[in-house]
Order: structure tokens, then C-alpha cells, then sequence
């Protein structure tokens, strides 16, 4: 019997080390400086804050932002392409050095990573289709109402606490998400539509978004958990960036337009 | 800077992993259903169906075994509902994994038929059994005994497909333990957890097969 169990005992045994608590692999700002190199976890499905352009290079305001942060440490960029769900667990792990994509900062999260002052905001507004009936958001909170959101992502969270009535078709992508809207499979999304701007214009519909956002949120540089020496160093350099007007004038130019929220340079952190 | 275990942020999640874990086991049970159909009448297709019939279902074969599940069930959920075909998660999930399995099982199956010894057909010819009759009362119960196992561990491959669904909508376990991700970050919590599930489930299957192969097919299999 031993015999014929004995891999399956090897493979808990080998899950069961993998799973015990492992060394953290986070660099510290010196390892940073004398490597040479600062690992940038960014999203590639995100325009326009990361994608790939027909290059097959990785730009956007993101890219702008890490490019200009390392060449202030004088070290390079090494892009580490992820999705929305690996952005912690990247951090946590040591596969990067930084998280950008979008990485809203809160309470829940503060717990496994850090965050630094913040980077941009994002303003969570409704996006639906001309001829459904929605005025405000609380309209959606509906049992014949189907939202299509990312897998895992923030707004998901929202939508379980204040509208529970709602259906709810998760998918992978906000490429997925909004095609499912075009192709009819959905009432509404609730995103930060700031990013939504291409994607809108790839898929053809006749788009409506709400007035109203339903809420702001702050979005900062994520590091691992306790690694205060890049943190640090990473809340002076925001404060040149923002007070200088480059997180701006990036926006700007990838985003056609001004950010809605405004980040106000505080110099007291 | 260690990352320290929390399995006590997960563990309130674990009824609602299971019932994915359900609908994991559903959706793949379903599909497998429908495969062994497809495979059934595909491998008699593809013995006695003559040469065209027998081509198209080689060509299915070729194509479902050849192209990846995940660009197949893209293909039903995404590109035909550009066509105004708007099918379900569970309905595209369901017909993506019935599909595939379907071509693997016209293969199995068919080395099942072929391992019917002449013989056996010619004494059913014999008693003027029909091709149908043959089927049911011959060949069937036959492909059963020898082909149990192949078949068995084709569910296991497809319960592992099912996985494919959370990609689609489908709040099967994996889809449960990427939301449950998204909500609390626990990654190695959530995914062992998710694992040690999907090891269960599978190994309740096989154990089940194995009876439901004992008890109704008289299969000589060894349980655990």
C-alpha cells in the first residue's frame, strides 16, 4: 500500500515546503543601486498605462513613470509583465522590485505590501450602453441587472457590499470585459473608465457612462512588505514628479486628457 | 520581511470553494457524458461509416486534439457571439470540454471496438443480431471492460479543463479561488487550498469510477 501512496506522500511533502514560510526575496534600495537594475511590475493589458505597441514593446504612462524613476536611482528597467491578481503576490515573492498597474492603495492590501504616497487617481464611474435605463448607480443594484467585471479586481469587491442584488459575469480582461459589453452580454461596468478610452473606441457601441463617479480612489507604487529603505526613497522622488508637473504632463499625454482627481504634491509625508 | 502564513483569512471561504468545487465537478461530469457519446458514435463512425464519414470524423479528431481547449472555448464564447450566438459561460465551458473529450474518446473507443475479437462478432452475426444489437450487447459492454481506465482518467483530465472555465465567467473552484484572491491576497493560502480540493475531488472520482467499474462492469480494478 506505502508503495503505491509513497508519490503522493512525496508531492504533499513537497507542497507542504514550498508552502513553509520562505525567505523574503524583496531587495532592499542598496541591492537596488548595486544590481543595477529595478524589477517594474506592469500591466500589459492596461492601455494606457501599459501595453504593447505594434513593436511589441511594453509603453504607456506607467512605463514613463518607471523609466523616469530609474534613471533618477541611475540604474535600468527591467519590465516584468503581469496581470492584476499577480501584483502582490510578485511583490510578496521578490519577482519584482515595484508594482505599478493601477495598484489602488487600501486597508486590505496594506497588509501584505506597502504603499507609497500616491501615484494617480482613479475615479470609479459606471459605463453602460445607450437605451438602458440607468440614472445613478444604485439604479444597477437589480436582480435583472448583469455587470461585467475583471476577475479579482476592486470594483468587484464594491459591487458585492452595495449592490448585492446585482448579477455578476466575471471575466479575465478589461478587453474581455468590454467586448462582452459590445457583444451584448452585460448591463453596465463599474471601472475606472479614465482607462477605458481605447478599448471604447475599439469595440463598436453606442457608449454611455454615467455622470456621477461613485468613488475616488488613490492609487501608489507598491513595494514588499517592510522593505522602508525604497519606499522611502520612492516618496521623495513622487513629490519631484508630481510638484514638477511630469506625472501631469504624462498623464496627459497618454490619457488625452487631464487626470479627473488631481494629485496634490504634499511635501509632508 | 518574511511572508508569513494566514490560512485563517481563507478558511472562511472553504464552503464557498467547495460549492465551486461542485460545479467543477458538474460541469466535468456533463461534458465527459457528452464525450463519450460523441466518441461512441464516433468510433463507430469511424469503423463502419465508409470512407467519407470516417475522414470528417478523423479530421474532428485531428482538429479538436490538435488546437488548445482554451483557443477552442474562445472561439464558442467570444468569436461566435460575434456572429449574435451569445452562449452562457456554463453552455460554452460545457460544450469546449464536450468537445475535446469527445475527440479523445473516438480514439479510445475505437481501440476498444477493435480489441472486439472477430469471433465474437461473427457469433452475434450469427444469432442475427443487427449492427445496432451488436453495439448494445457486444461491442459496448466489451469497450467497457478493456477501456475502463483510458476512460477514467480522461474525467481526470477533464475535471482538470474545467479549470479553463474561469477564464469564461464560469464560478467554478478556480474562478472561487481568484475571487477569493482578489479579496484577501492570500495567494498560497488560497491556490494550496484550492489544490489539496482538486486533489480530493479527483481522488473521489477515481474512487468512485472504480466502484461504479467493480460493482456495475465487473472491471478487476484495484480502488486506492
Amino acid at each position: 500500500m506505502f508503495e503505491r501512496i509513497k508519490p503522493l506522500v512525496f508531492g504533499i511533502g513537497l507542497v507542504a515546503q514550498l508552502l513553509a514560510p520562505a525567505q523574503s526575496f524583496a531587495r532592499t534600495l542598496d541591492e537596488i543601486l548595486s544590481g543595477g537594475t529595478l524589477k517594474v511590475g506592469v500591466e500589459t493589458d492596461l492601455a494606457p498605462l501599459g501595453s504593447y505597441n505594434d513593436k511589441n514593446e511594453v509603453v504607456g504612462f506607467d512605463i514613463d513613470i518607471a523609466n523616469k524613476l530609474a534613471s533618477m536611482l541611475g540604474v535600468k528597467t527591467e519590465f516584468v509583465p503581469l496581470k492584476g491578481p499577480d501584483r502582490l503576490p510578485f511583490l510578496a515573492s521578490g519577482k519584482i522590485d515595484i508594482s505599478l498597474g493601477a495598484l489602488t492603495r487600501n486597508p486590505t492590501r496594506a497588509k501584505v505590501v506597502d504603499f507609497t504616497v500616491p501615484l494617480h487617481t482613479e475615479s470609479l464611474s459606471v459605463l453602460t450602453l445607450e437605451g438602458k435605463p440607468f440614472k445613478t448607480w444604485q439604479d444597477l443594484n437589480s436582480e435583472s441587472v448583469t455587470l461585467v467585471q475583471v476577475r479579482g479586481s476592486t470594483p468587484v469587491d464594491f459591487i458585492k457590499e452595495h449592490l448585492p442584488k446585482a448579477q455578476v459575469l466575471l471575466l479575465s480582461s478589461n478587453a474581455d470585459v468590454v467586448r462582452s459589453m459590445a457583444q451584448g452580454r452585460g448591463d453596465a461596468v463599474i471601472e475606472a473608465l479614465d482607462f477605458f478610452n481605447d478599448l471604447r473606441a475599439a469595440n463598436k457601441a453606442n457608449w454611455r457612462v454615467l455622470e456621477d463617479p461613485i468613488e475616488v480612489d488613490y492609487d501608489a507604487i507598491g513595494v514588499a512588505k517592510g522593505n522602508s529603505s525604497l519606499k522611502d526613497w520612492l516618496n521623495v522622488a513622487l513629490y519631484s514628479l508630481h510638484s514638477g508637473g511630469f506625472v501631469n504632463e504624462t498623464w496627459e499625454k497618454w490619457f488625452k486628457g487631464p487626470m479627473t482627481v488631481k494629485i496634490v504634491a504634499n511635501p509632508y509625508f | 520581511m518574511n511572508y508569513a502564513l494566514h490560512y485563517g483569512q481563507v478558511t472562511p471561504y472553504l464552503p464557498y470553494l467547495l460549492g465551486g468545487a461542485l460545479v467543477s465537478l458538474w460541469i466535468s461530469a456533463l461534458a465527459f457524458a457528452g464525450g463519450l457519446v460523441i466518441g461512441l458514435l464516433g468510433a463507430f463512425g469511424r469503423i463502419y461509416g465508409g470512407p467519407i464519414l470516417s475522414r470528417l470524423i478523423y479530421a474532428y479528431y485531428i482538429f479538436f486534439t490538435n488546437t488548445p481547449q482554451l483557443v477552442q472555448i474562445f472561439f464558442l464564447f467570444y468569436g461566435l457571439a460575434d456572429f449574435g450566438l451569445l452562449m452562457t459561460p456554463f453552455e460554452a465551458v460545457w460544450l469546449g470540454l464536450t468537445l475535446n473529450a469527445g475527440a479523445y474518446l473516438i480514439e479510445i473507443q475505437k481501440a476498444g471496438f477493435l480489441s472486439t475479437r472477430a469471433s465474437e462478432l461473427e457469433a452475434a452475426e450469427t444469432l442475427g443480431m443487427s449492427r445496432p444489437q451488436q453495439l448494445r450487447f457486444v461491442i459496448i459492454p466489451h469497450i467497457a471492460r478493456v477501456l475502463f481506465p483510458p476512460l477514467s482518467n480522461q474525467f481526470i483530465i477533464v475535471i482538470m479543463g474545467s479549470s479553463m472555465g474561469a477564464i469564461f465567467g464560469l464560478e467554478e473552484l478556480t474562478g472561487r479561488a481568484v475571487n477569493i484572491n482578489g479579496q484577501t491576497f492570500r495567494a498560497l493560502e488560497v491556490f494550496s487550498l484550492a489544490g489539496v480540493i482538486y486533489l480530493g475531488v479527483t481522488l473521489l472520482a477515481t474512487v468512485g469510477l472504480a466502484l461504479v467499474g467493480r460493482l456495475l462492469l465487473r472491471v478487476p480494478m484495484r480502488i486506492a
